[in-house]
Parts: C-alpha cells; sequence; structure tokens
C-alpha cells in the first residue's frame, strides 16, 4: 500500500503527472465555458421548440426499442437467476418478484440503461457535431451571428434530461414484463407469488431517486459528448477519436456519480 | 472597407501571421494569394473573428473588431457573408432551408418572404429546380453555387470566399469567378478571396495581396503581378 502511494505521488509530481492534471483542469474550465455557451438564451424560441421536437425524436423515441427489448430480457433473465439462488423452503418465492423490482428501479433503469444509452446516444451526439465542426459547418454558424453551441447543443441537452425519466419507467415496466413472461412460461414460480413481490413493500422514493439519476445521467450523456465533438479536430479520424473518448468519459462519470447521489440519496 | 493594422497571430509558440497591414476596398475584388500553409485561412478567419488575434487591430469602416461586444459581433457577422473552402452547407437541411437559415435567425421576415429571398439568390447563382434537395446530393460546383447564395441571402456589405475554386473543374470554375465578381459590382460588397489560382487572380482580381510565411510580402493590381520585383512571389508564379 506505502509502496503503491509512494509510486503514485511520485508519478503525479513528474511531468508527465503535470501535465495531464493540467490538461485536465483545462478540460474542465473549458466544458464549464461551453456549458455557459451552451445556455445562453435562445435567438429565436420558435426554432428551440422546433430543433426540442427533433432531437426528442432523434435521441428519446429512437432509444425506446433499444431499452424495451433489453430490458424486456433482463428482466427475464434475472428472475431465472433470483429463482435459482432461493431454493431455501424458508424463504417466501414472492421475493423473486421484491428482489426483481428492487434491482430494476434501483440500479438496472438508471445506470445500466445510461450506460446502454451513453453507447448510443454519446457516439451519434459527438460524432454528428464532430464531423460539423471539421467541415466547417459550426464557423457557417457562428459566421452567421447564430449561437452554434445554443442552436445545436441546448435541444440535446434539455431533450435528453427532460425525457429520460420516461426510458426508465419504460425500462421498469418492459423489466418487469420480461419477468413476468418468464415465470408465465417456465411456472418458477406462481404468477400471484410475482406479482405479490412486485407490490410488497412498495417505496416511492426509489422511483424518483432512480429517475433523477436517470436525467443527471443523461445530462452528462448529451452535454459531455457534445463538448467532445464540438472540439473535435484532425479531419475523420478526429471525429472518431473524439466519439471514443466521450463515450470512455462518460462511462466513468456515470459510475462515479451513482456512487455520490446513492450515497446522498438514500444513506 | 476593411483595414488591417499590424496582425499578429499564433498558434502556440507557431507564428502563423506577421505584422500584416493591408486594406480591402468595397466593390473590388480583393485577393489574398499564397502558397497553401502560407496563412490564407487563418488570415479570413481572424479577420471575421472565428480566431483572436494576438495583436493588431482589424476595421470594419469605424468599427474595431477587437473592442467589439459578443453581440457587436453578432451584428457585424449579419453583415458578411462567407463562402467555405468544402461550402460548408447544413447537411440536416435542404437546399432552401440552408439559403433561409440565417434569415430565420437575423430576420422578422414571413416564411413566404423568406422562400421568395432564397428562390431570388438561388436564381442569381443559376440553381433551378434543387430547393429541395440535400447538399450530398449535388455536385461540387452547385454546391459552391448554393453556398454563395446563402452567403448573399442576407445582402451583405463583406463577402469572404475561402478557395472558391478548389476542386472545380476549369470551365465551372471561371463561372464561379465570373460570378462572385458580378455580385461585388452589383453590391457594392467589400470582397476578400483567399485563392491559388492564377487564372482567377488574373481574371477578376483587383487589389492583391502576397503572403508568405505569414508575411504580406507584395500587394498590387493583376497587371503589376507579372513585373513585381518580389523574389518569393517570382518563385510562387514560376511554381505555378
Amino acid at each position: 500500500m506505502w509502496r503503491a502511494t509512494r509510486r503514485f505521488s511520485i508519478f503525479v509530481c513528474s511531468e508527465q503527472g503535470i501535465s495531464m492534471i493540467k490538461e485536465f483542469i483545462e478540460s474542465v474550465g473549458r466544458y464549464c465555458l461551453f456549458l455557459k455557451m451552451v445556455f445562453r438564451k435562445p435567438e429565436k424560441w420558435r426554432i428551440f421548440w422546433r430543433q426540442l421536437l427533433v432531437e426528442s425524436e432523434k435521441l428519446i423515441l429512437s432509444s425506446v426499442l433499444l431499452v424495451c427489448v433489453i430490458s424486456l430480457f433482463i428482466g427475464g433473465v434475472l428472475v431465472i437467476q433470483i429463482a435459482s439462488n432461493i431454493e431455501n423452503p424458508f424463504i417466501d418465492r414472492m421475493n423473486v418478484g421484491y428482489m426483481l423490482r428492487e434491482i430494476l428501479i434501483l440500479e438496472f433503469c438508471s445506470t445500466i440503461v445510461a450506460l446502454i444509452l451513453a453507447g448510443k446516444m454519446g457516439s451519434n451526439i459527438s460524432s454528428e457535431i464532430g464531423s460539423m465542426r471539421i467541415t466547417d459547418q459550426i464557423d457557417a454558424m457562428d459566421m452567421m451571428g447564430v449561437n452554434s453551441a445554443g442552436f445545436l447543443v441546448l435541444p440535446k441537452i434539455v431533450s435528453a434530461t427532460l425525457l429520460s425519466p420516461l426510458l426508465m419507467l419504460l425500462s421498469l415496466a418492459f423489466g418487469l414484463l420480461g419477468g413476468w413472461v418468464v415465470v408465465s412460461l417456465t411456472g418458477i414460480i406462481g404468477p400471484n407469488q410475482y406479482i405479490e413481490g412486485i407490490k410488497y413493500c412498495y417505496n416511492g422514493f426509489y422511483v424518483i431517486y432512480s429517475g433523477f439519476k436517470m436525467a443527471l445521467f443523461c445530462f452528462l450523456i448529451s452535454s459531455i459528448a457534445s463538448f467532445k465533438g464540438y472540439y473535435a479536430k484532425g479531419g475523420s479520424l478526429g471525429v472518431g477519436t473524439a466519439s471514443t473518448q466521450a463515450i470512455v468519459t462518460i462511462s466513468i462519470l456515470i459510475l462515479l456519480f451513482d456512487l455520490i447521489v446513492t450515497q446522498l440519496m438514500l444513506y | 472597407m476593411i483595414k488591417v493594422e499590424h496582425l499578429y497571430k499564433s498558434f502556440g509558440n507557431t507564428p502563423i501571421l506577421q505584422d500584416i497591414s493591408i486594406e480591402y476596398l468595397p466593390g473590388k475584388c480583393n485577393m489574398v494569394i499564397g502558397a497553401s500553409g502560407s496563412g490564407k485561412t487563418v488570415l479570413l478567419k481572424t479577420l471575421i473573428g472565428l480566431y483572436e488575434p494576438d495583436s493588431g487591430s482589424i476595421w470594419y469602416g469605424t468599427e474595431d473588431l477587437a473592442s467589439m461586444t459578443y453581440d457587436q459581433k453578432k451584428k457585424l457577422r449579419q453583415r458578411i457573408g462567407m463562402l467555405f473552402q468544402a461550402s460548408a452547407l447544413f447537411d440536416f437541411a435542404t437546399v432552401i432551408d440552408n439559403i433561409m437559415f440565417p434569415m430565420d435567425f437575423c430576420t422578422s421576415w414571413s416564411r413566404r418572404q423568406k422562400i421568395e429571398r432564397a428562390r431570388f439568390c438561388l436564381d442569381r447563382v443559376n440553381v433551378r429546380d434543387s430547393d429541395h434537395k440535400y447538399p450530398n446530393e449535388l455536385s461540387g460546383g452547385m454546391q459552391k453555387r448554393v453556398g454563395i447564395a446563402r452567403a448573399i441571402a442576407l445582402n451583405p456589405e463583406f463577402l469572404f470566399c475561402d478557395e472558391p475554386n478548389s476542386g472545380l473543374d476549369p470551365y465551372t470554375s471561371s463561372l464561379i469567378d465570373e460570378l462572385i465578381s458580378e455580385i461585388t459590382k452589383e453590391y457594392n460588397m467589400t470582397t476578400v478571396i483567399n485563392t491559388h489560382d492564377m487564372n482567377s487572380i488574373r481574371t477578376i482580381g483587383d487589389n492583391i495581396g502576397f503572403i508568405c510565411n505569414g508575411r504580406l510580402l507584395w500587394q498590387g493590381d493583376s497587371g503589376g503581378i507579372s513585373s513585381a520585383e518580389c523574389p518569393e512571389l517570382r518563385k510562387f508564379l514560376r511554381i505555378q
């Protein structure tokens, strides 16, 4: 432990470590300035609402199928796994439904779905904005006196943040449905026991907590992917790099914020 | 009129523009020539405020670009049209929507007025029956024309063109040159064109500035270019 700490402190003090820290602080600063640009009042509200509808369709509506299919299958798989792990006759079989509901609400529907969306939404946003950057389309907008960051990014962030809790609810519904389908087809527990388990000890605050997490994660996905795309450089290779960097950064931040939010809201 | 005084610009420790002082006059095709990597595009992007200069000043008439606020710069940019090297048409919009884009943001015209103006601009650049096509369905020459139509949509006082002939065949290239020259005279615009196309320089160049390694080494008209004494310019012309 001591050796690892020593090695870490030597790295931090080295030239490479210092330049990495500097780069990190610079990126955070640039991200804040970028958000300041994004959250300027839209030039024309009519155009903003129109773009909001377009982005909602592109980011949220187009993700519905993916979220539903994944949740349906994971719900089914989780039921089998939970049931196979509680063979004890002293544990009521309705706990399968109860545990599935808790797993889905607390972690799967927000964090895992957000990680899946990070790949889909994140790469979509960063490659779209990145290719606009390298083909001078963003410069062309700036040239016309249009706040390009506001026009391109604000509708994405607003739609992703506000509508993503609906995806979380949809994921929950389809996860439970997947469990019910498996229960009905295999008979590992009775469907009535499953439904009873789902209704057992329901805490509405957990849904709010999960919805809040999902909104926060989708804010991170849309803003970081836009940020990476907006400052992409170096041709199509640069767009690819920006896209990869965006997804890696988003995934790490989702896990970090999951920990922070859980500690703050549940403990 | 645009006046540039002692302009310096560098990226990191690499100087790109060094002590550029030049005047661009209205109603004339002002050309910036030089080899690739000489700093032409950086000069153009600095002139329109996409890059901040390290020092020096850029005057649009009586207004200094450096002392303008964000809103003042936005207003100025609405008086500027720009044709990018690769046209920079918006992929997500059709031809007519591309031309209406600046009108959507900068005017309070009705949709009908905007469509009328967009059609007029498209007619002016001889693009017809392509209103609802997307940029990727157009040829390179057509994209440039639509780019010019979008640049003149708000009837700008200043027009900037970054290598308008790049990637075009000689015939289309000369048509684009003629079009830019006609529009410049017709609307008395201050036009600045970045190019290294000798044909364009000879046919439409009214005021020419030669840039080499970020320095303005020669300035004159198209008549004087072949007899210029500047050795770097002579070398550049021989390369051509």
